[in-house]
């Protein structure tokens, strides 16, 4: 069965035809784009249906995500948002909470709304913006409900009496010294591990987790993806992960497929050698199914988060004089990438810092005079800091970058303040020259540490204005074009599906995104707004209501 | 203090840490054979995989693969990225102390912090360092910041691979030792770091200890005064090392017992970074109101009174 899609305009992302106005299928296929008029070959003696749903409408490439972490998503998602940022989620726009009244406001609100007996979970709470919070700030929502304030890092959150209660956590077991503050009702580093650890009936229960991959499911729909890139497979358990990818992420309803990437150092784990996780790798491949698929892809790290101040940097460092961190020892990671790198496998690293993307240029370039490899897809993933120097290298090398653009517009205001200073963090992301220097260059969230919204990344990448409103480093600016070929065929390419989907061609599956307006030609600043009418998978059409 | 009291102490955790190579998987596989290890011992490590553990000692293992038990009334335990489970899992066992080596690249200062648990306390640090590459790798463009904190972090440094370069010294005012000393195991299990006023009060307060004392100097003193009080010191003291600065040159002091050797830095060589003494002492040192009891007793603001000029 044909069915010819007509549109307004076809965005193909196809070099040599860049605009249609209809994309032909037969079972999932793209057997032409075009115009209606050169596809009478296909139609002649064929029975075929005309679908003219979206003839008002713009019909892009389905977009990509080529890096976030499902699991990670699935924890987070159930609970409830107030965030300084704007998210828009399926099931409601978030809108930005900028002061303490309007937080403290917005948690009555949610308070009020919820049933009594469960416990109210909220995420994304900042002091810049939120004020000083704390137990007893909590406590005037509510004595009796369980509440826990969680920050916008996700790396310490806060809580009342009543939610001490139901985690059984004793205040008296609680000194001075430890990093937990229980007058305060504030658990932070390995504090927060404590309070996790007893908070995970609540959060971790395997229905919650359930429940939070059905909601991932809708936030990548609505986010207008086809294919998403989960970038550290078994950063928790790779067997329990596996099982409930499947169970969420597998059969005719799930509009999107997923590329795994299995995280390096977890999978060798446990008394293997680096030397032994290629093999160990290559046998996930048998458990692929149509949406979910390993490829010889493996995801390694090399410096800190970069939302903790902890990328790496080279000189002059953080204003402050503190230093960044390893995830793994330079050795070690010269390690993993080298028994990867020998394999022939595509190997993602996460850099944060500049310091961090030296080194992982460093081994890189030790990789290349070991064992020459063209085209072998070596992905900085993240790509905070940057020099301009190290963009040669990256060309020079044949690597390509995966960058979360997003840190620009939270966190370059404040890194200029109080991290690193104005002339680094107004650059950070530098991926203008990236495309200059024609190294394949995707965006991603990371969610949930940005929107997963691709059309959010690319009003990032095109706009390069922060949050407090100003224009960072313009000359870093991609075009509209650029930008959507970074959340499309660049992506494709990133997550090594670009033979399959990322662009409209003959040939490939029909991924679409459909959008209301044409996001190269409309205004740069309506990006983000462009509504999205539905996706398409594989020539099924998802409508997003 | 009664025993019930003790018990219901905090668990004292003993720091190994120190860089990728510096040898603290070689030091806990000394640990885990060792008969000094007392029953009730929790080793905790990164990662099973490169511990060995001698097949004839393991008694039982965890469903989870987390835990294993040993024939000698210890267990090893792995942390698998989440320190906060597995001391959850360790106060649940009930283990009475904890030796818990840190990743390569951690900051112990980092890691001490994460001890203070709740049923959990730390006890000291100790710093493995590699003899053979450790000035090349605080030179490091990657790891030098590191290296440099974690040794400018421990409270003994434990320097390995000596062998290799028989003359290495970190000019430190931290108490150092050689991988090869015949004492390593007894020193590391009954290090105590002195300024953490929390250890005092626990069980381990009444065994016996090592414990440092630093003393760093600032005025010029004579070599006499230096003499007399080395002479003077408490049979408590085990060594003593450092450099001093007298008025007839600086000196670098190492005793070991009662054996006391002075060597003069010749004169067309730097002075070191760090001038004091850094004093060990072993034995029941208790609160500060006992030492002073003791007549001619130990106690480490008299090394203020009798050297400074």
């Amino acid at each position: 069965m044909l069915t010819l899609f007509k549109a307004r305009s076809v965005i193909t992302m196809n070099p040599s035809m860049p605009r249609a106005t209809a994309v032909l299928v037969r079972d999932g296929t793209i057997v032409e784009v075009g115009e209606p008029e050169h596809m009478q070959p296909w139609l002649e003696g064929q029975q075929y249906a005309v679908d003219e749903q979206f003839a008002n409408k713009v019909i892009c490439p389905g977009f990509i995500d080529p890096h976030l972490h499902p699991s990670m998503a699935a924890v987070l998602l159930p609970m409830e948002f107030i965030t300084a940022m704007r998210w828009k989620l399926p099931w409601g726009e978030v809108e930005p909470v900028t002061d303490a009244a309007a937080f403290d406001a917005r948690m009555q609100q949610l308070h009020e709304h919820k049933p009594a007996d469960e416990p109210l979970f909220i995420w994304g709470y900042h002091q810049l913006w939120h004020g000083d919070m704390g137990k007893a700030r909590i406590q005037q929502i509510s004595e009796q409900r369980p509440i826990i304030v969680w920050h916008r890092s996700f790396h310490e959150l806060y809580m009342n009496d009543a939610a001490m209660n139901m985690a059984a956590i004793d205040p008296a077991q609680i000194k001075p010294n430890m990093q937990i503050d229980i007058e305060r009702g504030h658990f932070f580093e390995v504090g927060l591990g404590f309070a996790i650890n007893r908070l995970n009936p609540w959060i971790l229960a395997p229905e919650k987790y359930a429940e939070g991959l059905k909601r991932l499911k809708q936030v990548v729909h609505h986010g207008g993806h086809t294919s998403i890139g989960d970038l550290a497979t078994g950063m928790f358990n790779l067997d329990a992960e596996a099982k409930a990818l499947t169970e969420q992420l597998e059969g005719d309803d799930v509009p999107f497929r997923t590329r795994l990437v299995v995280h390096g150092t977890r999978l060798t784990q446990g008394g293997r050698k680096p030397e032994e996780g290629p093999a160990m790798a290559q046998e996930l491949l048998r458990h692929n199914s149509h949406r979910l698929s390993f490829g010889r892809h493996i995801k390694l790290f090399s410096d800190g988060a970069f939302f903790s101040q902890l990328a790496q940097m080279q000189e002059p460092g953080y204003i402050d004089g503190h230093h960044g961190e390893w995830l793994a020892a330079p050795e070690e990671l010269e390690r993993h990438i080298r028994a990867y790198w020998h394999e022939s496998y595509q190997i993602h690293v996460h850099v944060t810092g500049d310091l961090g993307l030296e080194l992982t240029l460093d081994i890189l370039q030790k990789m290349q005079d070991e064992k020459p490899r063209f085209n072998h897809g070596f992905t900085f993933e993240h790509f905070g800091f940057s020099t301009p120097e190290q963009i040669r290298r990256i060309k020079a090398l044949g690597a390509q970058v995966s960058a979360n653009v997003y840190y620009l517009h939270e966190l370059s205001d404040s890194y200029a303040q109080s991290g690193i200073g104005y002339e680094r963090a107004s650059q950070m992301a530098r991926i203008g020259s990236c495309f200059a220097a024609g190294i394949n260059t995707t965006v991603h969230s990371d969610f949930t540490m940005a929107p997963a919204e691709p059309l959010n990344s690319m009003w990032v990448a095109v706009n390069r204005i922060n949050h407090a409103g100003d224009v960072m480093a313009a000359t870093e600016k991609l075009s509209q074009q650029q930008a959507l070929e970074a959340i499309t065929i660049n992506a494709a390419h990133a997550i090594g599906m670009a033979d399959i989907t990322g662009s409209l061609r003959a040939g490939k599956r029909a991924d679409f995104t459909v959008l209301n307006d044409d996001p190269l030609t409309c205004d740069p600043m309506a990006l983000r707004d462009i509504g999205i009418a539905a996706t398409v998978f594989e020539g099924k059409v998802f409508p997003i209501p | 203090m009664s025993a019930d009291v003790a018990r219901g102490g905090d668990v004292p955790i003993t720091l190994i840490g120190g860089y990728l190579g510096a040898g603290k998987t070689t030091l806990i596989n000394k640990l885990l054979s060792h008969t000094a290890l007392p029953q009730g011992t929790a080793v905790l490590v990164n990662d099973f995989g490169d511990i060995n553990i001698d097949e004839t000692l393991i008694r039982s293992e965890s469903v989870d693969g987390t835990v294993i038990g040993l024939s000698n009334g210890c267990i090893c335990c792995s942390i698998s990225d989440d320190l906060s489970k597995a001391l959850d899992e360790l106060h649940r066992l009930e283990v009475e102390r904890v030796i818990m080596e840190t990743s390569g690249v951690a900051e112990p200062a980092r890691v001490w912090q994460h001890c203070h648990y709740p049923g959990f306390a730390p006890m000291a640090c100790v710093v493995l360092v590699d003899a053979s590459n450790y000035e090349a790798r605080a030179e490091d463009k990657y790891v030098g910041n590191l290296v440099r904190a974690q040794v400018a972090q421990a409270h003994l440094h434990i320097v390995s691979k000596t062998d290799l370069n028989p003359n290495f010294e970190l000019h430190h005012l931290t108490p150092q030792l050689s991988s090869q000393d015949p004492d390593l195991i007894e020193t590391v299990l009954g290090w105590r770091h002195t300024d953490e006023a929390l250890v005092t009060d626990i069980l381990l307060s009444r065994q016996p200890s090592f414990r440092a004392h630093t003393w760093h100097q600032e005025g010029t003193i004579t070599r006499t005064s230096l003499e007399t009080f080395l002479d003077e010191l408490d049979e408590s003291v085990q060594r003593v090392k450092g450099w001093v600065d007298t008025f007839e040159g600086i000196y670098q002091v190492n005793q070991v017992g009662s054996r006391t050797t002075m060597t003069e830095l010749p004169e067309n060589q730097p002075p070191p970074a760090l001038l004091g003494l850094v004093i060990i002492t072993y034995g029941n040192a208790g609160s500060a109101s006992e030492s002073t009891e003791h007549a001619g007793g130990f106690a480490p603001d008299q090394i203020t009174m009798v050297l400074s000029s």
